[in-house]
């Protein structure tokens, strides 16, 4: 009986609003399971090309920038003891799928990965044919998808050039995403595509017999040059996964925001169903219902709210990860340059992972509207309760809870990251939230004793004031809500808002060339790879150009840490600057001192990392060679995170003589001049180079095109608070009008008109929203600020300009105020309509 | 991982391709020059280097033969062109290693194969210095062999000195061994006959030293077998009397013999005699079917040299001594210890190809 008069009934008597509620938790759920589904996804490709790739190595050569192919003489002596294998891995466009695709290229004739076996060996190609002509084998799956089978072409795009491929042999791929977007060329042959002339990735060790791995491991220590790591493959991988994890950590924290939401959503519906069943649980108590049972039949709701949300949520975020996942993948690809496609597979741990989430959250969310369950008196009681202001001593002690609250989240501010991640800044978001919470019980309580002061204030306002008060838990609830909804939205808008205006700064204060002229894009949107150097030869000799600097992008090691290398002209640059300086100087004076004094530039993610200054002496290891040069600056670079040593081209090219242009930039001698040579380079480049040249909008609109896409989550989740905080308001008002009828019908018999009845609960609405919009902004605000210079900085090492949003702070409390008093309007009129006779009598 | 890529067939290395007319073909007469000519012929497309040995354990006296040849496959002719990455394979080198027990009949085998490369792979062109992965063939300064081969994962060792007990034979007509009808089809073949070998032989953790006599041959050409020829039966033999036999027979598709086909009689005194064709008949009588290729080789042979009092009946010690290279040369052939009674008695090394498969077009 009590199950059905406090949960079945409601449920169908307000279906909208359970259903409302179920997505609100599905929403959230999804967006965290379509987050750890996408990462997942992204980790276990990693893992499993690095699983699947490395074969029966149990260690490889690595080095930062490549290993010279010389390495391989060095570990001659290992021969007898293990299998060498060297192995070039990169990443290509595919224009026959028009997709990206892992490049294998391993040694064809050595590599026991490519082992024949006896059913075949009478159809083998040629292995001269195969190692002189340019061929490559290729997945089942790839040759499906691809529609090609052995002796057809492959079209590929390497360093911006068309090359072709004939189809020698396919493998069956299995189950394997990796293997599915894999082509296996000989090793020479992937040299000379990614133009890596006498340099592999790595070189993979297979012991023979029953050597141990650990020995070999120490004799190719002693047999390696400087600046090689010896290792495992996996710690490639773990290297790999901790950028990974970092990614999937703020992707995490995203979700969990509308997780959150979800969270409140639930507390404002089961707090409103308890606020709009007082009656019923009052007289449920009258008959001799027990409040253990009450509180079980609360929590019951709260776990099928959970439940259902939370299946709901796990299916819509395994169907939104798989549209997550090309986004995933076009960070990734930035992170980790090897990182292929991949796909989603269920996962049972997200699934049961999601479902839990929603319960937890929806009980917690449960727990206050239990407590006000249990306080319900019974009916006898329930009709002498009068409203009463908060006791000196509540008073004291709500806000005493509400300061310590707050003193523990600016402590967490203050905290360094945890395991390189912000996990103490987060958690000090959650408490002040915490603490907004437990400010509107006082907040409520002030607009109650307002009401009592005898000033000028209409008569309507007072009352509304009054009413408010009365119901002060259930009032504190709907501006709670308010509050964290428009807390979050605030957050969320400051820091993007933030972090756009800091990336539209640096792009106008950065991108200085006429032209740039970069590889084709991938299915993501991000370049496959660099330009062949040919590319900046031709530009170089275009009619009309003046300048042309082609941008060079290699790898080093600082210590133990992986970081960015990279080279360009700085005489040639000095004329027109670089990237903005953190200090906010003129990049072209820093570039002319490192021209000068022979000195680098270092991006701020480094400076941040490792304490590197100005005028401190760096030493860095390129591909085993050790590089020292003083630091001339510090320069913003928000397209990194692990730290880069900019050096001058000369430098650069003696390090990485292999190496060819990211990208190629240039000035022309006009403005006027733009056009023809755009014009002739793109006849240039026909047939030859698959490339796109940029003038400067361009190249601005799409930094911030890429930049506005990867927040369109951001959008979704402030439109999903605000619709919290209006769902709240709304219940809010429904419940206190209940409540509050006999009160209204009073008032309406001693000649308050419609409208006024109609003004007094709008009002009301209109308060619930100033107050929750207000101080949830204030909140939001110190949150934003938190998440620009602690969040952020813990997470990728870049300095964002705070930047508060007064224009969007602004609107966004007039809308939650202007949405609540028009909401207002739905429990307004159901109070207006309520027969007065009917409520008097009904209160006795 | 090997299971995925299984069903891939890439080695055959020594599989056809388009010839390249500048591959230099071997015509008689030859100049040859040592220790230039022991080393490696990269004008050439095909050269191995060969040895095979019976050893017996100086302290138990267990037998034990042995066989290590390294191959090499010139994938492209000349040196390598400005910018062409070291890694580029213009070369490729192979090696097969076994060894058999006399006492158990136990054979065990290794292959390798990896493209030319430094440190790694290579075969001096000076000298007899050839490396594949560790495995190694030297000549040192005194004139005697280096031999030295280990496979891990076999447990499998050697490491003989051969000291040559006669000069070099120049095989064929001055070092010019004939191969078929064709012009240049021949290949530039020498031979040491007869070398007393010591050292250590290692199988399965048991390391022994041991004493024998091996057989070295060293041979290089840029020629293939004829279109009809499907296999070879080959021999060297050491003679009882001092004398040491190297014969063989090119099968044809008809079941005939080539009239290339040809053998070196070489002298107690070191001195050698051709052996053409038409002067000798090498029969098979009996046969040894292997259970795992399905192949039906030889076990007997009559050979027959009237015109040098030969009479004999060569025959296999061990019937199962069938070497699968696919992985590294793309071939399955016998090859082992043999022993020679009749009008002389003596024993040698057998090889017996093109039974598995034809050998038409290859080596």
């Amino acid at each position: 009986m009590i199950q059905s008069a406090l949960f079945t009934r409601p449920v169908a008597k307000h279906p909208v609003r359970f259903l409302a509620t179920v997505l609100g938790i599905a929403a959230g759920v999804a967006s965290v399971v379509s987050t750890l589904g996408a990462s997942s996804a992204a980790l276990s490709s990693l893992r499993e090309g690095v699983g699947l790739l490395s074969g029966r190595a149990a260690l490889e050569v690595t080095a930062a920038g490549g290993v010279p192919e010389s390495e391989l003489t060095r570990l001659a002596p290992l021969a007898l003891d293990a299998l060498l294998l060297p192995v070039v891995e990169d990443v290509a466009k595919c224009t026959t799928l028009s997709d990206t695709v892992r490049v294998f290229g391993v040694d064809l004739l050595t590599d026991p990965r490519f082992a024949a076996d006896s059913a075949t060996i009478a159809t083998a190609p040629p292995i001269e044919e195969l190692l002189s002509t340019p061929s490559a084998i290729v997945s089942d799956e790839f040759a499906r998808d691809a529609r090609v089978g052995v002796g057809d072409s492959i079209h590929l795009t390497i360093m911006a050039k068309p090359i072709s491929l004939r189809v020698a042999a396919i493998f069956p791929a299995g189950p394997s995403a990796v293997l599915g977007r894999l082509v296996v060329v000989d090793v020479s042959v992937a040299q000379r595509f990614f133009g890596r002339d006498g340099n592999l990735s790595r070189i993979e060790l297979v012991p023979r017999g029953s050597v141990s791995s650990t020995a070999l491991s120490e004799r190719a220590r002693e047999l390696v040059s400087r600046g090689m790591q010896v290792g495992r493959p996996t710690d490639r991988a773990e290297e790999s996964e901790t950028l990974v994890r970092s990614l999937e950590f703020n992707l995490a924290t995203m979700s969990g925001i509308s997780l959150l939401v979800g969270g409140v959503l639930v507390a404002t519906t089961l707090a409103t169903s308890v606020v709009q069943r007082r009656r019923t649980i009052a007289l449920l108590y009258a008959l001799g219902a027990s409040r253990g049972q009450v509180v079980r039949v609360i929590f019951a709701e709260a776990l099928f709210l959970g439940v259902f949300g939370g299946i709901l949520g796990v299916a819509l975020g395994y169907v939104s990860s798989r549209f997550m996942v090309d986004g995933m993948r076009a960070t990734l690809s930035t992170l980790v340059s090897t990182t292929a496609p991949t796909a989603i597979s269920f996962d049972e741990t997200h699934a049961w992972l999601g479902i839990a989430l929603g319960v937890v959250v929806s009980l917690a969310a449960a727990v206050l509207p239990v407590l006000e369950g249990a306080r319900t008196p019974p009916i006898q009681a329930l009709r002498g309760e009068t409203p009463r202001f908060l006791s000196a001593r509540a008073l004291a002690l709500a806000l005493s809870i509400a300061t310590l609250l707050a003193l523990v989240a600016y402590v967490l501010f203050l905290q360094p990251a945890w395991y390189g991640l912000p996990i103490a800044a987060l958690a000090g978001a959650l408490v002040l939230l915490a603490a907004l919470l437990a400010l509107y019980g006082p907040l409520v309580d002030g607009l109650g004793r307002f009401a009592g002061v005898r000033f000028s204030v209409p008569a309507v306002v007072r009352l509304a004031c009054a009413g408010l008060s009365a119901g002060r838990r259930r009032a504190a609830w709907a501006a709670g809500a308010v509050g964290v909804a428009v807390a979050l939205s605030i957050a969320i808008a400051t820091m993007v808002g933030s972090f756009r205006g800091t990336v539209v700064d640096w792009v106008e204060r950065s991108i200085h060339p006429d032209l740039a002229v970069r590889g084709v894009r991938g299915k993501t949107g991000v370049p496959v790879g660099g330009v062949d150097r040919e590319v900046a030869a031709i530009v170089s000799a275009t009619p009309g150009v003046v300048d042309t600097y082609p941008y060079f992008v290699s790898s080093a090691r600082f210590g133990d840490e992986r970081i960015g290398f990279g080279g360009v002209s700085f005489e040639a640059v000095r004329k027109r600057g670089w990237s903005a300086m953190l200090d906010g100087s003129d990049s072209s004076v820093a570039i002319e001192r490192a021209w000068k004094s022979g000195g680098v530039l270092v991006s701020e993610a480094g400076a941040h990392r490792f304490g590197w200054k100005v005028g401190d002496q760096i030493a860095i290891d390129v591909r085993g060679q050790q590089f020292e040069r003083a630091i001339e600056g510090v320069y913003m670079d928000h397209s990194e995170s692990r730290g880069f040593v900019l050096a001058d081209a000369g430098d650069f090219e003696r390090l990485v003589p292999d190496a060819d242009p990211l990208f190629v930039e240039l000035n022309c001698r006009t403005p006027a001049d733009i056009e023809p040579v755009r014009s002739a380079l793109r006849a240039a480049f026909a047939g030859r180079f698959e490339v796109e040249i940029n003038d400067m909008p361009t190249m601005r609109a799409s930094i911030l095109s890429v930049f506005d896409r990867t927040f369109e989550i951001t959008r979704a989740l402030q439109i999903v608070s605000a619709i919290v905080a209006i769902i709240a308001v709304l219940s809010v008002l429904f419940a206190l009008v209940s409540e509050r009828r006999a009160d209204i019908a009073l008032l309406s018999a001693i000649g308050m008109s419609s409208l006024e009845v109609h003004a007094l609960v709008a009002v009301q609405a209109g308060l619930l929203g100033v107050l929750g919009a207000g101080f949830g902004s204030a909140c939001g605000l110190v949150i934003g600020y938190v998440l620009v210079t602690v969040v952020n900085l813990q997470s990728f090492g870049w300095t964002i300009a705070f930047d508060a949003p007064w224009i969007a702070i602004a609107s966004l409390v007039g809308f939650v105020a202007a949405a609540c008093t028009l909401a207002g309007t739905l429990p307004a009129r159901a109070a207006a309509q309520r027969s007065m006779r009917d409520a008097l009598r009904e209160d006795g | 991982m090997k299971t995925i890529f299984a069903s891939i067939a890439l080695i055959g290395a020594f599989a056809t391709a388009p010839e390249d007319a500048r591959w230099r073909k071997i015509t008689a007469p030859i100049e040859l020059a040592f220790p230039r000519d022991h080393g490696s012929h990269e004008d050439c497309r095909t050269e191995w280097w060969y040895a095979t040995g019976i050893v017996a354990d100086v302290d138990d006296g267990a037998r034990f033969g042995w066989q290590l040849t390294i191959f090499r496959r010139g994938l492209q002719f000349g040196p390598p062109a400005f910018g062409d990455p070291a890694l580029a394979p213009r070369q490729v080198f192979a090696g097969h290693l076994a060894v058999v027990d006399l006492t158990t009949g136990t054979l065990v085998t290794a292959e390798r194969v990896r493209r030319a490369f430094q440190g790694l792979a290579y075969a001096s062109t000076s000298r007899l210095d050839v490396v594949l992965e560790g495995w190694k063939f030297a000549l040192d300064a005194d004139d005697t062999l280096r031999v030295r081969a280990l496979d891990r994962t076999n447990d499998l060792s050697l490491d003989l000195v051969l000291a040559p007990e006669k000069a070099l034979v120049l095989q064929g007509n001055g070092g010019v061994s004939t191969k078929g009808p064709e012009y240049g089809n021949s290949s530039g073949y020498v031979s040491w006959t007869r070398m007393r070998t010591s050292g250590t032989i290692e199988r399965s953790g048991v390391k022994r030293r041991v004493e024998g006599e091996s057989w070295f041959d060293h041979e290089w050409g840029s020629s293939q077998l004829a279109a009809d020829v499907v296999g070879w039966d080959w021999f060297g033999l050491r003679l009882d009397d001092g004398r040491e036999l190297m014969i063989y027979r090119l099968r044809r598709t008809d079941g005939g013999v080539l009239e290339a086909s040809s053998g070196t009689l070489v002298g107690v005194d070191g001195s050698a005699q051709h052996i053409r064709s038409a002067d000798f008949a090498l029969v098979d009588t009996n046969t040894w079917k292997s259970s795992r290729s399905g192949a039906q080789y030889p076990a007997r042979f009559s050979l027959k040299v009237p015109t040098l009092g030969i009479d004999v009946v060569i025959e296999t010690e061990i019937p199962d001594c069938e070497i699968d290279a696919r992985a590294s040369t793309g071939t399955i052939y016998w090859e082992g210890p043999v022993k020679v009674r009749g009008s002389v008695g003596g024993s040698g090394y057998g090889e017996l190809t093109g039974y598995a498969a034809p050998m038409t077009g290859k080596l």
